[in-house]
């Protein structure tokens, strides 16, 4: 175990024992600190880790002082709006996938049933109402969410607000099922609203200028995680640990800030490096003992990653690794919306939102998934149908039929991102050997 | 066979007219979530048919994952078994489930016509107007169907219609829930299954008769005392999503427990509210203003848990306790419906507040467990 993994396991045991927002807010405090921070950023394999945690715990850090207006937000806001206000966003849904992290699943969720919150719902959100009702999560002063592609969040939102007592600071942007310019007027006016009403409630006037300097960032942001992006589409040897589905946090509650712009930029040096290691490798045989993975680029086969991940520890994507298969984009890292308009920022948020392939129908993302395989030139795809989410899993059928018309085969793998007692290790194995197979004779 | 025979059992009678309708080869159009404007499909010359899915699931299991709701599947293998000769169907934005069902019937089933509705979660002027829009387009693809435009005149009838329905309709629930053994479970349900599935016009003259025969019999009957705390049996309230059991209702029959109100998406969310305000959109004489009409009503009515501000359904639950001297509340959830499972906390911690007993009863569609949820209650009612 590595010096980084050692400081990561002391300080979850720490919290493990000592479950409670004071004692989260202390140890934040420590790690937060100067030099305590940049020391152990340095710890890290490699620079897009180093940054992405880093900015990850200055955050938590920030919303977790008490300094600061906190306002809980659900996952596909944009958070360019909560920067411009002055808002340090709070995200539960992801934070819930930290609980995961944590090993604290078996108590939140224990928690939430104790609670009459059924098994039969989405573990994400039962994870996070039992962090709220553990008081683990910091206290907020608003809550937003949106109803773009999941409607859990939405009354979790709301019963989080009553338990705070400040249901009048809970705002649900209905988000309209299609994108018209009907639609885009109707949401760019609830983003209006929403933000006259929150800094009015702040004592505070809008500062637009705030707002053009918001998404002046989150268009650099943009323009750093495309370039990202587009490296990914040749390349097939990365950083040890890397992986696209760990940078949620900053692709969506950073967007707007310094600190996604950093870190995009980051990954993308990183990954160039990487990629022209690739090609040095690929040209001469030599060299390839400079290139810390395992695999050989040539023989790798491409995988395209859809929804979220397990966040317990798992072996899935060694699996995948040690049998020269890459997960070489994540449906979620997709920039799916068009550059920002600083001179019209409500109606550029309200486009961000409705340019989501998980909003409306299920035809816009199989439209994106299909753009995703050519793209990546994707041999395989993944779904991992994590329980409760009716959302992505009642489209499953749909995606497996229109790649399967375009002979790309998918697995649907069944499983649950946080609570690993939902979910069947050797089932998951076996599945995954299966569909290696399948692949394998394909191309055979 | 189908479940979807009406089982009148005591009053078939008064509405052979209306089950014929319920058969015959005229035009429908399907719905299935209480936010669809029937007076929109009737003005296009539709019958509007709620989707009731009472076929046993086979093959929709292909189509769905095993946690998916279950009123949903089954609508899916009815509609593939076209049990209602449908023409056309018309969904609406209300849950994940039911976008994706939307989702598998474009893309499963392409010969039937379907149209996406998007229904807003919120109450403000800008929602209003988002939603009358949306109203104009499903206007636009009801007049595609029928190959000519809706006008003022058949929309304006089409509501007055409806809402003709839902007068009658909150007559018979007075009926069933003031008097005791007046009418039974089972029929009040009945009917209003048949309210959603026939033709308004002749649904409405059969009703109206039904409720002169009840309104007689009233008069031998002393209205409740709702006033009575000890009143026996304990007056309860059913709250809850797309419950269609049959034998649950029998199943309070059985077990002499006064239904004294309910707030399902089967009941009182389907036909409380009027459209009002009709007489100002009437002036200016276009169908743009009777949509906004529409649009209030169906934004104002009692709210589906799908909406945003929960507060307000709360509300709405403390109205009916108290104007109805509630002692306990029964919350039948479908199961996986996350809109429903997600209130009943937050409803619980409410009542217990209020001193209010609840009972939370989780059940499948098709597929009740009579015996289980039948010692559930009795358990539940020795309790109040």
């Amino acid at each position: 175990m590595g010096f980084a993994e050692n400081i990561k396991e002391t300080l979850i045991t720490k919290i493990q024992k000592n479950l409670n927002r004071n004692y989260i807010e202390k140890m934040l405090d420590i790690v937060g600190s100067w030099p305590v921070l940049p020391v152990y950023g340095m710890t890290f394999a490699s620079k897009s880790d180093k940054y992405l945690n880093i900015a990850t715990i200055r955050n938590i850090k920030k919303a977790y002082s008490k300094k600061y207006p906190v306002a809980y937000g659900s996952i596909f806001l944009p958070y360019e709006l909560m920067h411009s206000l002055g808002l340090v966003p709070f995200l539960p849904e992801v934070m819930a996938g930290f609980t995961a992290g944590l090993g604290i699943t078996d108590k939140t969720l224990k928690e939430a049933s104790s609670r009459w919150y059924t098994p039969d719902l989405c573990t994400f959100h039962r994870s996070a109402l039992g962090a709220v009702e553990l008081d683990l999560f910091p206290l907020p002063q608003f809550l937003i969410c949106s109803s773009l592609a999941c409607d859990a969040a939405q009354k979790t939102f709301y019963i989080d607000a009553k338990k705070y007592n400040i249901e009048d600071n809970f705002y649900l942007i209905d988000v309209p099922y299609k994108k018209t310019s009907d639609s885009i007027k109707y949401l760019a006016s609830q983003l209006e609203d929403i933000s006259a009403s929150i800094i009015k409630k702040m004592g505070k006037q809008l500062d637009m200028n705030k707002f053009r300097d918001t998404l002046r960032l989150s268009n650099e942001f943009r323009y750093w995680a495309l370039k990202v992006n587009d490296i990914r589409k040749e390349l097939l040897i990365y950083p040890k640990y890397f992986n696209g589905l760990n940078y949620i946090l900053p692709f969506h509650s950073l967007a707007g800030t310094k600190d996604a712009v950093v870190i995009y930029k980051n990954i993308y040096f990183e990954l160039k490096d990487f990629l022209e290691m690739q090609k040095e490798s690929a040209g001469d045989k030599k060299s390839s003992s400079n290139i810390k993975g395992k695999q050989k680029a040539g023989k790798v086969k491409r995988i395209l990653w859809l929804h979220l991940k397990p966040y317990y520890k798992n072996d899935i994507f060694e699996i995948l690794e040690s049998n020269n298969y890459r997960v070489v984009f994540e449906e979620i890292s997709q920039v799916y919306w068009p550059e920002l308009d600083e001179e019209k920022p409500f109606e550029s948020l309200a486009l961000k939102m409705l340019s989501h392939p998980l909003n409306g129908s299920a035809e816009n993302r199989v439209a994106a998934i299909l753009e995703m395989v050519t793209s990546y030139k994707i041999d395989g795809v993944i779904l991992f149908s994590h329980w409760g989410c009716r959302h992505s899993n009642g489209s499953a059928r749909i995606i497996k039929d229109t790649l399967r018309n375009n002979n790309i085969s998918t697995l649907i793998l069944d499983g649950d991102c946080l609570n690993k007692n939902n979910s069947s290790e050797g089932q998951i194995l076996t599945r995954i050997q299966g569909f290696m197979e399948i692949i394998n004779s394909k191309q055979n | 066979m189908t479940k979807t025979e009406i089982q009148l059992t005591n009053i078939s009678n008064y509405f052979s007219n209306s089950l014929k309708t319920t058969k015959d080869a005229r035009p429908r159009i399907g719905w299935l979530c209480t936010y669809t404007p029937e007076e929109i499909i009737l003005s296009g010359g539709f019958t509007p048919t709620r989707i009731f899915g009472e076929d046993r699931v086979n093959k929709a299991e292909g189509y769905f994952p095993t946690n998916f709701c279950p009123y949903l599947k089954s609508s899916w293998e009815s509609i593939l078994n076209d049990v209602s000769k449908l023409g056309a169907i018309v969904f609406t934005n209300s849950c994940d489930g039911m976008r994706r069902l939307y989702d598998i019937c474009k893309t499963y089933r392409p010969e039937t016509p379907s149209f996406m509705l998007d229904v807003p979660r919120i109450n403000t002027d800008a929602s209003l107007e988002h939603f009358s829009n949306n109203l104009f387009e499903l206007t636009n693809f009801l007049g595609e169907l029928k190959k000519s435009e809706i006008e003022f005149d058949t929309l304006k009838k089409s509501i007055e219609l409806v809402n003709k329905k839902r007068i009658l309709l909150k007559k018979l629930d007075h009926f069933y829930s003031k008097f005791d053994g007046l009418i039974d479970n089972s029929d009040y349900f009945e009917i209003l299954k048949l309210s959603m599935i026939s033709e308004p016009g002749i649904f409405i003259q059969d009703l109206r008769i039904y409720l002169e025969k009840i309104a007689e019999e009233s008069k031998t009957l002393g209205i409740i005392d709702e006033n009575e705390n000890d009143s026996f049996p304990p007056r309860v309230m059913i709250i809850g999503n797309f419950i269609n059991e049959s034998k649950l209702w029998e199943s309070f029959k059985e077990l002499n427990c006064k239904i004294a109100s309910t707030d399902l998406c089967n009941s009182s969310r389907y036909y409380e509210g009027l459209v009002e305000d009709i007489e100002n959109s009437f002036k200016n004489n276009t169908v743009e203003n009777l949509l906004g009409a529409i649009a209030t009503r169906y934004l104002k009515k009692p709210q589906c848990m799908r909406m945003a501000n929960l507060g307000i359904k709360l509300k709405e639950v403390k109205e009916n306790i108290t104007n109805n001297n509630i002692k306990g509340i029964i919350f039948f959830s479908m199961k996986f419906c996350d809109t429903t499972l997600l209130f009943y906390p937050l409803l619980r911690q409410y009542l217990s507040e209020i001193g209010v007993q609840s009972l939370f009863l989780e059940i499948e569609h098709n597929n009740f467990s009579e015996g289980q949820v039948k010692t559930r209650i009795q358990a539940f009612l020795e309790i109040l």
